[in-house]
């Protein structure tokens, strides 16, 4: 079987993973959404998003509703191509074994 | 680490892509008070307009569903508002609070002009509001693929039709009758099911 550093470094940790899937389904979510929907704790999950958006995979956007800050994050073109590359090499690493 | 023990990690990696990805989907926005709010409304703008009470702005039936409607809008628009910023805003929930939004503004510029043009008939101004509730739920039902909303649909195009073929008293009738199920009880029942929806959401997360 193939090693595994042929998968995205940036992708293939559990949070940041969840992290892109989830936002493959939403125009933009708040941070406080993804920390209920993720159960991580609000350092965690600001290192992992950070990392997502140095890679480009992420954009945010903060902005102030009825003065109460908010944290919006959406996904980028550059992040959508990346999770569905990661996905394909997934599947060819798993080859057969994915049905089983 | 094992070959085994890699496939099962990696089978692991494309389970979590596949769960978090549906649970992106899964809607979030609540809308169930939306229904609740505006069945009230029209029964304040129902019993305003058909019943003499005393006062300066009551007494004045002809302001009933005016002031009434433009209260709720902005009600709408404060507490939609106040709500928003729990989540994730969805291309499904934009449609869909586009549909909506689309509907509001024709039917208030429509009625509002039928008003004061005199050309309103209380039929006629029935079967416009129900046919164009009718148009929008189904609409939304069809998106959402809720069976439950398509069924309002039906209910507000056959009190549409009812309303052309009834007197005034039956026609308020079919419209009270209506608002009860397709607003009052849709939205309770909305209401129970965007609960349900939340509490299973946390469990899971």
């Amino acid at each position: 079987m193939p090693e595994l550093p042929d998968l995205n470094p940036v992708i293939h940790g559990k949070l940041r993973l969840a992290l892109l899937s989830l936002l493959t389904g939403v125009e933009e979510a708040e941070f406080t959404w993804l920390r209920a929907k993720t159960g991580s704790t609000d350092g965690n999950l600001g290192a992992q998003l950070l990392k997502l958006e140095e890679a480009g995979y992420v954009a945010v956007e903060k902005k102030f509703v009825q003065r109460k800050p908010q944290t919006l994050y959406r996904m980028t073109e550059a992040g959508r191509q990346a999770l569905t590359e990661y996905v394909q090499v997934l599947k060819e690493l798993l080859g057969p074994a994915i049905n089983s | 680490m094992n070959a085994n023990a890699e496939e099962q990690e990696l089978k692991d990696r494309l389970s979590l892509i596949e769960t978090m990805i549906a649970e992106g989907r899964r809607g979030t926005e609540s809308w169930g008070w939306v229904f609740l709010l505006w069945g009230v409304a029209y029964y304040v703008a129902i019993l305003w307009s058909s019943t003499s009470f005393p006062g300066p702005i009551w007494g004045r039936e002809f302001l009933a569903w005016p002031v009434t409607m433009t209260i709720t809008f902005v009600l709408t628009l404060v507490i939609g508002t106040r709500k928003q910023g729990r989540g994730a805003a969805t291309t499904i929930g934009r449609a869909i609070a586009a549909m909506w939004m689309a509907m509001g503004i024709s039917m208030f510029t429509l009625l509002l002009s039928l008003g004061l043009s005199g050309r309103g008939e209380q039929q006629v101004f029935i079967a416009v509001i129900a046919s164009m509730l009718g148009t929008t739920n189904a609409a939304s039902s069809i998106i959402l693929k809720w069976k439950m909303q398509f069924a309002c649909a039906v209910v507000w195009w056959g009190a549409a039709v009812a309303s052309l073929f009834a007197n005034v008293p039956q026609s308020t009738m079919v419209f009270v009758v209506a608002i009860f199920f397709c607003q009052i009880v849709f939205g309770i029942y909305g209401m129970i099911a965007e609960a349900r929806e939340r509490k299973r959401s946390s469990a899971h997360a």
